[in-house]
């Protein structure tokens, strides 16, 4: 080998040597200054972001009693590599976590697919069982603070809703949710999800491979503490909703009653209802599932979804119609022998004194007088045909608030059912006329009335012509008024003058002479209406409207119990007693009392 | 250098590279410091804590280099076949009776210190190979000198693979780096790489490409070495229609009984056989060497599977896939590769502070005080320290190789080269595994990685180095002055 050649392959060796060194710094260079890659992956090996979850917001009634309290309970979690490798007393743990054995390895098992991840064991252990686990210093498992539901006066289950964790569905459509979370699913909860929820904190720490906790990253600059949800105030008034609920015990139905001054539900009883607190905590999914498959439908809210005929209440809409539109004066005369006749068809109705008036047919609920008022309506001269008659009938009936979601901060509420134009023409085939749709004057064919509007009607009348929409929150922490749309007085298109014969007739009813006398408290001056509505599928539907007193009413109240029977049999005594206990915090009929609370309605529609 | 006069042992010797020495193993301990420091340890200078225990180490080599200086020059020449048996006998006592260590059976253990031979059998096959290759009539490309020089590199090669330290024994195939230098042909040099790196991806192809692969590598570097171009495509084309054709013949005769690959094998040993001859007749004695190759490669391609599957271990097999991009695993095999770059790449420009880096501080990167110290300095010392480290070896590195070339004697230029060689694959290969250029390979950085056996054999090594030349110096200086 020349020294020449020697020289030349020393020269290609340092040559490598550098070309090695450049490569290596090259690649340092990209992997430190480029790539920020790295960076962001260092800070989340070792930054573990901890939830803070706030308590929910609690829910007063209007006298500042407690409705839904927080109660802090705690999830039980794990990290599957920080386990004790020698092991640990699983006995103790399943004993303080409250879970067997079988559904520790299970959940053992799949937090194993990621092992550095935290997984939930169990949810909802109590404060009790968790100062026993601090003691037991499981490694690898720890609690994380929660809050759940609890209800002190078990009442309002369909009212108040109930939270849950959130589910697949919910999630897609709510990305700002993360799995885990607690989020109202109906009811009061889910209408002031936004305001109950409060804001989730974050407590960031540094971790060390194993997870252990090193300490808060930069002393806790970036963390952040849960904000609780807002209190809400319920126009509820719990002692009405939990005699509201004693009473439509053993009864299909729904009674709902609002204060007519300012359109706040008082009470919202939709029965059979549930204790609030079953659907808390670990039994939940059992509990719903039996109340799922329950064939009276307990998680149904009937008071305002539930589409019912309303029977002989409407016939104080129909008269009020007829005033409006001029066809019927106060004092105009009817004659009715046990019933309406008109060709072949009769429309029966019961044994009273005849001819008589207005007042007295509201007072006494005459069928046939309130047919002659709905034909003379819809027969109007005025209007080309029966159907363009039809057409301003039903305007003025959705004025009332009927046929239509009244607008009220209940999520879930139901449109109920009135009939157009279209339903009959396709129901008889282009050619009906005021004959054929007659039922219509009593409240009964289509129709179809939520609990909800029937008491609206009751406030309407109450106030002489307006109503304010029902609300069921009456002040949200923080926050100085509600939406402006329950400030604003609706008005109906019939006169506010109308009226006045219409809540005399009631009166009567009442404390003169008719359908219910029974409602009558001394001293209240109350006015109501009672309803019977044939029901195709067994006993008439029982049905009370009222409110009291007459002038400067405090309460507007409806009451419909399905398969009641005549309104004064079921409806009439619920609503009555109720506003005797609102509006003198006493009862002094127990007899009337006992007569309700043993009163056990048989439903062979829903035993099938 | 006045004062060199007294033949004292400080005399000739390389001063620059005993400052880049000190400064690398100092850095190797500022890093150690940061890798085993630990908050919830109150006493600063407990003997619990790996860097006390890695001053002792320090303070242990220093001495040892110092003995190293000590010594005649001489005495290194006269040894060195004396160490390698030596050296050969230590890696078998480890395989017999040593002790397991990360499925490597490859530790000595005295109490609590564990010695891993293998560091000190590096020194001593570098020793015996600067020894052979210094004699007299030595001429590397002569096939009896060729092998003399393959056997002393395979025994331990061999020794090592079987302790299944695969990663430490690779380290000898540096060698090729001087033999390089000492002038094998490069068309020897080319041939060996590419067959080394077939070897790596051998289980990805299929054993007919493998065999034409290593065909056309052999017989176009032998093309290279000998000119003659024309014959060599000629034999090639030859070889090509003459396996066709013995398959054909075969496929008509009795079908289904020689397929394609088995003809060109076949007729790849009457080949050999047919070039044997031919070298013979024509004298040239390269072609030899080069059938050698192919032939030992033909021997071990089938047992690369083998290895593959018997030999390595599990991890070592996945570390290789992953490396390779086929499979990916970032919470498994891939796990440490990433924390690794993580940990680098997080340390930006200047790094996060001395006893600052979280990666490190809390325990993501696996072995952060011995084969993935460079993480640690990554991470603290970000772009800056790395490059910082990364110049003070490629300093010693290249100082290494002019120590080399300056010396009079072959042993002593040979014996550098090979002390550069070992270097820079140490380098190389545990810097590249950090940063993901590498398969994860368990050997140290030179110098700065944890542990009393590797700092004090990399001493040794380096300083027998600087023994050699200072003798070299010694003489020229009391020569002139």
């Amino acid at each position: 080998m020349s020294d020449n050649e020697s020289f030349l392959r020393m020269r290609t060796l340092q040559g490598i040597v550098l070309f090695i060194f450049a490569v290596i710094i090259a690649r340092l260079a990209y992997i430190q200054l480029f790539d920020p890659r790295y960076a962001e992956l260092a800070e989340a090996n070792v930054l573990r972001h901890v939830v803070q979850y706030p308590p929910r917001g609690e829910v007063f009634d209007r006298n500042g009693e407690y409705l839904v309290q927080s109660r802090e309970c705690y999830d039980l979690m794990v990290i599957y590599r920080e386990i004790d490798k020698r092991g640990f007393d699983t006995a103790r743990l399943c004993e303080v976590a409250g879970i067997s054995r079988t559904k520790l390895e299970r959940e053992l098992a799949n937090a194993r697919v990621r092992p550095r991840a935290p997984r939930l064991v169990t949810s909802y252990i109590p404060k009790e069982d968790k100062l026993r686990f601090d003691e037991g210093n499981f490694r690898g498992f720890y609690t994380v603070y929660r809050t759940v539901r609890q209800y002190p006066r078990k009442i309002g289950g369909n009212l108040l809703g109930y939270v849950s964790e959130v589910n697949d569905t919910y999630l897609k459509r709510h990305p700002e949710y993360k799995v885990g979370d607690y989020v109202g699913m109906s009811g009061v909860e889910s209408a002031y999800e936004p305001e109950l929820r409060g804001t989730k904190g974050v407590k960031i720490q540094e971790i060390d491979t194993h997870g252990a906790i090193k300490g808060s990253y930069m002393n806790g600059r970036y963390d952040s503490v849960p904000e609780p949800g807002q209190y809400l105030v319920s126009t509820i008034d719990a002692r009405l909703q939990l005699l509201g609920e004693e009473l439509m015990r053993g009864k299909v139905g729904a009674a709902v009653a609002i204060e007519p001054s300012t359109g706040e539900i008082l009470m919202m009883v939709s029965s059979p209802t549930y204790d609030p607190d079953e659907l808390v905590g670990r039994e939940r999914g059992n509990n719903y599932m039996k109340m799922l498959y329950n064939k009276r439908k307990p998680l149904f809210n009937r008071a305002v979804k539930a589409k019912y005929p309303p029977g002989s209440t409407f016939k104080l809409v129909q008269g009020l119609i007829g005033l409006q539109e001029g066809v019927l004066r106060p004092s105009d005369l009817h004659v009715c022998h046990n019933g309406y006749q008109a060709g072949r068809l009769k429309m029966a109705c019961h044994a009273h004194a005849s001819p008589l008036d207005l007042r007295f047919a509201v007072a006494t609920s005459c069928n046939a007088y309130f047919c002659y008022v709905f034909r003379d309506i819809l027969d109007n001269p005025k209007y080309d045909n029966v159907k363009e008659g039809f057409d301003h009938w039903k305007e003025y009936v959705e004025s009332f608030g009927f046929g239509r979601k009244l607008g009220s901060d209940f999520l879930d509420e139901g449109n109920g059912y009135v009939p157009d134009r279209a339903y009959y023409d396709q129901q008889y085939r282009g050619s009906w006329n005021s004959l054929t749709v007659l039922s219509l004057s009593i409240g009964q064919d289509a129709l179809g009335c939520t609990p909800l509007q029937l008491a609206n009607l009751a406030c309407i009348i109450a106030n002489r012509g307006y109503y304010y929409i029902p609300h069921i929150v009456k002040e949200v922490e923080g926050q100085d008024s509600l939406d402006r749309r329950f400030y604003e007085r609706h008005y109906t298109k019939v006169d506010p003058r109308h009226f006045e014969p219409i809540v005399e007739g009631m009166w009567r009813g009442v404390n003169v002479g008719g359908t219910s006398t029974m409602a009558r408290l001394d001293g209240w001056d109350v006015c109501g209406k009672t309803g019977t509505a044939e029901n195709p599928r067994g006993r008439d539907h029982s049905t009370f409207l009222s409110f009291a007193p007459k002038d400067n009413p405090k309460i507007a109240i409806s009451v419909y119990v399905e398969n009641g029977g005549f309104g004064a049999t079921s409806a009439l005594p619920i609503a009555s007693l109720l506003e005797e206990f609102y509006l003198t915090d006493t009862i002094r009929r127990p007899y009337l009392l006992d007569y309700v609370k043993n009163m056990q309605i048989h439903y062979p529609v829903y035993d099938k | 250098m006045t004062s060199n006069r007294h033949n004292g042992i400080f005399d000739g010797v390389d001063r620059g590279t005993v400052l880049l020495y000190v400064l690398i193993v100092l850095a190797g301990f500022v890093s150690i410091i940061s890798a085993s420091y630990d908050d919830s340890t109150a006493q600063l200078f407990s003997f619990s804590h790996f860097y006390m225990k890695q001053l002792i180490w320090i303070a242990v080599a220093w001495v040892t280099a110092l003995v190293v200086l000590l010594l005649d020059e001489r005495f290194y020449h006269m040894f060195a076949y004396p160490a390698y048996f030596a050296g050969l006998g230590l890696l078998v006592a480890a395989l017999l009776f040593g002790r397991e260590v990360n499925g490597a059976k490859a530790w000595f253990e005295f109490g609590s210190v564990r010695i891993q031979p293998v560091e000190f059998a590096k020194i001593a096959t570098a020793l015996a190979l600067a020894r052979v290759m210094s004699n007299y009539s030595f001429s590397i490309n002569r096939p009896g000198d060729l092998f003399k020089v393959a056997t002393v590199i395979c025994v331990p090669l061999l020794i090592i693979i079987l302790q299944n330290d695969t990663g430490s024994g690779i380290v000898l195939c540096s060698f090729l780096f001087v033999l390089y230098r000492e002038g094998l042909n490069k068309w020897l040099c080319i041939p060996i790489l590419l067959i080394g790196s077939l070897f790596i991806v051998s289980f990805l192809l299929s054993p007919m490409v493998l065999l034409l692969c290593l065909i056309l590598v052999c017989t176009l570097s032998e093309a290279m070495m000998n000119g003659r171009w024309r014959s060599r495509i000629i034999f090639l084309a030859a070889l090509l229609l003459a396996s066709c054709l013995l398959c054909l013949i075969m496929a008509l005769v009795s079908p289904g009984t020689l397929d394609l690959y088995h003809s060109l094998l076949i007729m790849t040993l009457a080949a050999v056989l047919f070039a044997a001859g031919y070298a013979y007749r024509s004298h040239l004695t390269n072609i030899f060497i080069t059938l050698g190759l192919f032939v030992g490669s033909m021997i071990f391609l089938p047992t690369t599977d083998y290895i593959f599957n018997s030999i390595l271990k599990q991890h070592q097999r996945d570390r290789i896939l992953s490396f390779l991009g086929i499979i990916s695993d970032p919470l498994g095999t891939d796990y440490n590769v990433n924390q690794a770059k993580i940990a680098i790449g997080s340390g930006g420009f200047a790094g996060k502070g001395f006893l600052q880096g979280t990666q490190i501080k809390y325990g993501f990167v696996p072995e952060k005080h011995t084969d993935f110290i460079f993480c640690t300095v990554g991470e603290e010392w970000g772009f800056l320290g790395t490059t910082f480290v990364l110049v003070l070896l490629c300093l010693l590195i290249l100082r290494l190789m002019r120590m080399g070339e300056r010396q009079e004697e072959p042993f002593g230029r040979i014996y550098c080269d090979c002390v550069a060689s070992i270097l820079l694959f140490h380098v190389l290969v545990n810097v590249g595994m950090t940063i993901g250029l590498m398969p994860v390979m368990g050997i140290p950085l030179p110098f700065m990685s944890y542990g009393g056996s590797s700092l004090i054999a990399f001493t040794m090594l380096l300083f027998i180095a600087i023994r050699l030349d200072a003798s070299t110096r010694q003489f020229s200086i009391n020569q002139f002055s």
